[in-house]
């Protein structure tokens, strides 16, 4: 760094690496492009909780129903393994996953070892600048064709936003300890046109109860 | 349960739904005793707000007697009387630390339409549109609180439901505008729109210290109620008049030191530009009005304040930026941050400082509420504001 600005009464220490690659060497980088059948997510969540709570939540298999879209179970198989299984209307999903990186506090990295899905991940809790929270970056990587997508999209959430949803779910739960829901409320007669705009609006995928 | 339900652009209906159940630890079920029509609910019977269903009940405006608690809800019990902010928020995200209620980032299930449309969501509201949340809302005899140990506010005193039902928006709605407006001693504030809204904006006004405040409006009721409580009066519409004349009149040439837009995206204008924006949003060219925005901007003193309770939607157009940077204002806007003026607001009615209760005008049945929809809507009768006891079989 160069000495023309010497005043910088409230910056942080500048991160040289950041979660999930958004940073290298002090400057942006965009998340992966999707191709070869290869679809990328990154995103992010501030989140008002230690980094440690936060990572012991996300590592807690058992709740994962609790806070991830369609998931009904996800069972222990081994210490680096588990077995998931996914209910999306009358289908069901299931596939194996593999712990790849396990740093308390820090971060978790897993994959997928064959089943339905297929599909790598990692999470990383880190301190905010300016101590504002615990910045959750999540990039995931899923092997799916465009035409998949657009199915999945049609039918229900495309997969790409569903791990922003479930991101969104996993911070609200760790903020305020329930998952906010709006499907069951009262209503009228909906009409005809209401099941399209449910789907619009991604109603059809129950939003997870916050309780596993 | 008997709700108000939204079934198209112009057509509202009474119905028999479902009452509401906890879902959330933090829920809680009130018995509503006391609900309004609110002037922003005329933007859902217009169709100008997206996202809204048919069997959508409508309604924020509202207040009850608590009926059930979820396990989480440490705070109130059954029996308790309290009157709801129509924003909900979760009294733990970052913004809700910052006490910036109305930026809510957990009570919107449905965020992400909100963030498609604006880039981030805001809190969740009862009872306006799938993009707001999707919650049901209080024009019913029952409704679901979330997050019950953050909003509602206790109503310990016998002060009777009229007198403190508005606490639900309008009155922190309208001082929230005035606290915007950055008022000084000796200001003069111009209030465009003298429905509910702009009624408690002139009041807070006074109330923070403006030396005179100026009601620009059309309806002769709402203007006479805004003399009675000490604004001086322009009606845009008559014969001549301009209202950026008549504040340059009403101020030396200067403009009022702070203007506050409390009409929105609907605004009615009797100038050209009235016209063409009627032309443009028919054409889906322009989803708004903005003929006060541009007004209130071209009248503002140098270095003044704009202050927008108004709601706007979207786009709009041929907004006169030039001249808000020339003269160098100030604006502010945004939904209300319910939560910090409910219990400020309620011991200024409890001093006796104002009775919000001087601007209803109708007080009706859950029945009657469709036709009134239309009566409030197409100016029918002399309305300011519309109460609802949703348990009367006939009106009062």
């Amino acid at each position: 760094m160069s000495t023309a600005l010497t005043e910088r009464p409230g910056a942080d220490v500048l991160p040289r690496v950041s979660g999930a690659a958004a940073l290298l060497n002090g400057h942006y980088a965009p998340p992966p492009e999707n191709k070869d059948g290869k679809t990328w997510v990154r995103t992010s969540a501030l989140v008002q909780e230690e980094p440690q709570k936060l990572y012991e939540l996300w590592h807690d298999l058992e709740k994962v129903p609790a806070w991830q879209e369609e998931i009904v179970s996800v069972t222990k198989t081994s210490a680096k393994t588990s077995h998931w299984v996914l209910q999306s209307g009358d289908k069901t999903i299931e596939w194996d996953a593999e712990l790849l990186a396990d740093e308390p506090g820090k971060r978790i990295a897993w994959k997928s070892i064959g089943g339905d899905v297929h599909e790598a991940g990692e999470v990383i809790f880190e301190a905010s600048p300016g101590n504002r929270g615990t910045m959750v970056t999540v990039l995931m990587e899923f092997e799916m064709g465009v035409l998949t997508r657009m199915v999945k999209t049609f039918t229900g959430r495309d997969p790409k936003q569903a791990v922003v949803e479930n991101l969104r779910h996993f911070k609200a739960l760790a903020e305020t300890g329930e998952i906010p829901r709006s499907q069951s409320a009262p209503h009228g007669e909906r009409g005809m046109i209401g099941g399209v705009k449910r789907s619009i609006y991604g109603e059809k995928i129950p939003t997870p109860t916050g309780v596993a | 349960m008997k709700a108000v339900c939204w079934m198209g652009t112009s057509k509202i209906e009474t119905l028999t739904v479902a009452d509401p159940e906890l879902l959330n630890p933090r829920d809680a079920i009130i018995k509503i005793t006391r609900t309004a029509i609110c002037g922003s609910d005329l933007h859902l019977y217009d169709g100008f707000i997206p996202t809204m269903e048919a069997g959508d009940i409508m309604g924020h405006e509202f207040m009850g007697i608590v009926e059930e608690v979820g396990p989480g809800v440490k705070n109130l019990k059954r029996g308790d009387r309290v009157v709801v902010p129509f924003t909900i928020a979760c009294g733990s995200c970052l913004f809700c630390k910052k006490k910036f209620w109305s930026a809510c980032d957990n009570s919107n299930p449905n965020a992400h339409l909100m963030e498609a449309a604006y880039g981030y969501s805001g809190s969740g509201l009862f009872g306006y549109s799938h993009m707001m949340g999707g919650y049901a809302g209080g024009q019913a005899q029952y409704v679901r609180v979330p997050f019950a140990d953050v909003g509602p506010l206790k109503i310990e005193s016998d002060l009777p439901d009229e007198k403190v039902l508005f606490l639900s928006d309008i009155f922190p709605t309208g001082y929230m505008a005035a606290e915007n407006a950055q008022i000084q001693p000796g200001d003069t504030v111009a209030v465009w729109g003298c429905g509910p809204v702009g009624q408690f904006a002139i009041a807070s006004a006074f109330l923070l210290g403006a030396a005179r405040v100026i009601a620009i409006d059309r309806l002769p009721e709402r203007l006479e109620m805004a003399r009675s409580i000490g604004a001086i009066t322009v009606d845009y519409s008559e014969e001549d008049v301009s209202v950026l004349t008549a504040l340059k009149d009403l101020t030396g040439g200067v403009g009022p030191d702070a203007c506050i837009d409390a009409v929105g995206l609907e605004a009615h204008s009797t100038e050209l530009q009235g016209l063409y924006d009627v032309v443009k949003t028919a054409l889906m060219m322009e989803t708004d009005r903005p003929a006060v925005l541009r007004q209130a901007i071209q009248s503002v003193r140098k270095g003044g304040t704009l202050s927008i309770p108004g709601v706007y939607g979207g786009l709009l157009d041929k907004v006169p930026f030039g001249a808000a940077f020339g003269k160098g204002i100030t604006m502010k806007m945004g939904q209300t941050n319910m939560h910090n003026y409910m219990k400020p607001l309620l011991e200024r009615i409890e001093k006796g400082q104002i009775d919000p209760s001087y601007i209803i005008s109708h007080r009706i049945t859950l029945d009657e509420a469709p036709a009134m929809y239309k009566v409030w809507r197409d100016k029918k009768e002399k309305v300011t504001k519309i109460v609802i006891d949703p348990w009367a079989e006939k009106a009062a």
